[in-house]
């Protein structure tokens, strides 16, 4: 048993993980987005199934790889084909969730991975959408992870890399559903008529807590719910199986 | 002895790449082409248009280098470590040209390519701004009735620059572990070159068919390359160096520190052979028991 009390990273992929449900099909981003997969395959959800963007289906990596293309996607895994297999069955809706982090969010769950300023004269210039764009459009529902940093969240992105939903109304059914929960270290939301909106908060956190330094005042549900804070034995699994470091 | 279609490195990228060509590099983090992209250095190419989906430090350092005047790509950074500040450097210089799609449209492109095919729909890119980044889509409808897609042009690259694990004298390569998107941008070029951790022989390819990822016939030239995908991975031989993406990390950050990079890396020295002479590489290669072997039964003897 871990002594140790969670994080707010530990709070934030221990709260993405319980958003994946047991017998789902899961594109994985890299980075934060796979540890909460591998958690939450490797706690409640034992039937996930997880896909990765370089071609890979079904993985466990044993330890948290750098990129798609580690072989560590790879080493315990029933598939791996290529990039046109992986996107070939996203883009054919056999994709329930996706899992993916950004630069930046706005209140419609619009991602940004691209530039931080203008876009052909920009203050940093990022990595681009890699698969990030095409998992948002097209997987049934979106899991968002974002760090504790009140700079990611804006009123509009500053280039949207990976579409949300549409100013104040759900998307239709042509393409995936678009953006279904944002989980912080502080707080998860969900999205009410396409607008982020404050749902729950992680242990010890005001609803004001979860939204404090946030550029304009999002929604709130009804009851906040206050989460519990994660199973000891859930914590063991994420610091020595699905990230031993 | 050398046979087949088996030549040196230095002389098939002087016949198969020439100034101006649109060359894909393949390697998705696992098996990108460093010797080939380092002898392009050497050799001073200039004015290409590199392209693939997931750009890594190789693109990088090709565009830090001026071999780059274009890029077309789905993403490019330092794989699990930050940003590509080469690139970085030369956009905000306009000393390149950046076209860039996502990973899946990028993808689709060279596909249709393959297939012999002026575009392919999808149904992503109708939404957010990076139709508008990559420019050449077109919003069309379904000729079918099905309604809105987005039509993405094929791209068919001059030549392919691939690594993998080996290949027989006749060309057939044959690769494992990640693929990512080496299929598609070999087969959408025109021309293929391959390096190779091994040349191996007919019979061995011959025993496995599946493990053959492009067909002889495709490809031009075969160069036998040990630790060619040095510092990336490379299944089954070895793992990745992380610490030269760190210190590429570090160094790339300044101009000058990513100048020293490619002296010592790159510029003085002549070839792979030489690179890998002066390197410690005993901790990364792979262990592990081989893959129990599969039966391809025909009719009985």
């Amino acid at each position: 048993m871990s002594a140790v009390a969670a994080n707010p990273e530990e709070l934030m992929v221990a709260a993405a993980a319980k958003r994946l449900n047991d017998d789902e099909i899961c594109f994985v981003g890299i980075g934060l987005p796979s540890l909460a997969a591998v958690l939450a395959k490797l706690t409640h959800a034992p039937g996930l199934t997880l896909l990765y963007e370089s071609g890979v289906v079904d993985a466990i990596p044993p330890r948290p790889p750098l990129s798609t293309g580690d072989p560590a996607v790879i080493s315990d895994t029933a598939y791996s084909g290529d990039c046109l297999a992986v996107f070939g069955a996203l883009q054919a809706g056999h994709v329930d969730v996706g899992v993916l982090s950004a630069a930046q969010i706005d209140r419609h769950g619009n991602l940004n991975s691209t530039v931080i300023g203008d876009y052909s004269n920009p203050k940093v210039r990022l990595v681009g959408s890699g698969g990030a764009h095409d998992i948002a459009t097209l997987a049934s529902r979106l899991v968002i992870v974002m760090p504790d940093d009140p700079r990611r969240f804006v009123q509009r992105v500053d280039f949207v890399t990976s579409p949300g939903h549409p100013d104040g109304e759900l998307r239709g059914e042509l393409v995936g559903g678009g953006p279904a929960v944002v989980v912080t270290p502080r707080a998860i939301f969900t999205f009410e008529d396409g607008e982020m909106t404050l749902a729950a908060v992680q242990p010890g956190y005001s609803a004001s807590d979860a939204v404090e330094g946030f550029p304009w005042q999002p929604p709130r549900v009804e009851d906040v719910m206050e989460l519990t804070p994660p199973e000891p034995e859930l914590l063991e699994i994420l610091r020595h199986r699905v990230d031993p470091g | 002895m050398v046979v087949g279609k088996v030549r040196p490195l230095a002389d098939a990228l002087r016949d198969l790449v020439r100034n101006g060509d649109t060359v894909f590099l393949g390697g998705f983090g696992h098996a990108v082409p460093f010797a080939a992209g380092h002898e392009l250095i050497r050799q001073g190419r200039k004015r290409l248009t590199l392209c693939r989906s997931g750009a890594d430090i190789l693109f990088d350092q090709m565009i830090a280098a001026g071999c780059a005047e274009k890029l077309i790509v789905g993403w490019i950074g330092n794989p699990g470590i930050g940003l590509a500040h080469g690139f970085r450097r030369a956009l905000a210089r306009h000393d390149v040209e950046l076209e860039e799609w996502t990973n899946f449209t990028l993808v689709l492109r060279l596909h249709a390519a393959a297939l012999g095919v002026p575009y392919l729909p999808t149904r992503v890119m109708g939404e957010g701004d990076v139709a508008n980044a990559a420019g050449r889509v077109r919003h069309i409808e379904d000729p079918f009735g099905g309604g809105p897609l987005t039509a993405v042009p094929a791209l068919a690259p001059d030549v392919a620059i691939v690594h993998a694990q080996r290949a027989d004298p006749d060309g057939n390569v044959q690769m494992w572990g990640v693929i990512g998107d080496t299929v598609a941008g070999a087969l959408a070029s025109r021309r293929i070159v391959v390096t190779v951790e091994e040349v191996t022989t007919r019979e061995i390819v011959r025993e496995d068919p599946n493990r053959t990822i492009i067909p002889g016939y495709r490809v031009d030239a075969v160069c036998h390359e040990p630790w060619g995908a040095h510092p990336s991975y490379m299944q089954g031989f070895y793992t990745r160096d992380d610490a030269f993406y760190r210190t590429y990390d570090e160094l790339s950050r300044t101009e000058e520190g990513l100048a020293q990079y490619l002296a010592e890396n790159v510029i003085e020295v002549p070839d792979r052979a030489r690179y890998t002479g002066r390197l410690r590489l005993d901790h990364l290669a792979v262990g592990g028991p081989p893959a129990p072997p599969i039966r391809y039964g025909f009719e009985r003897p």
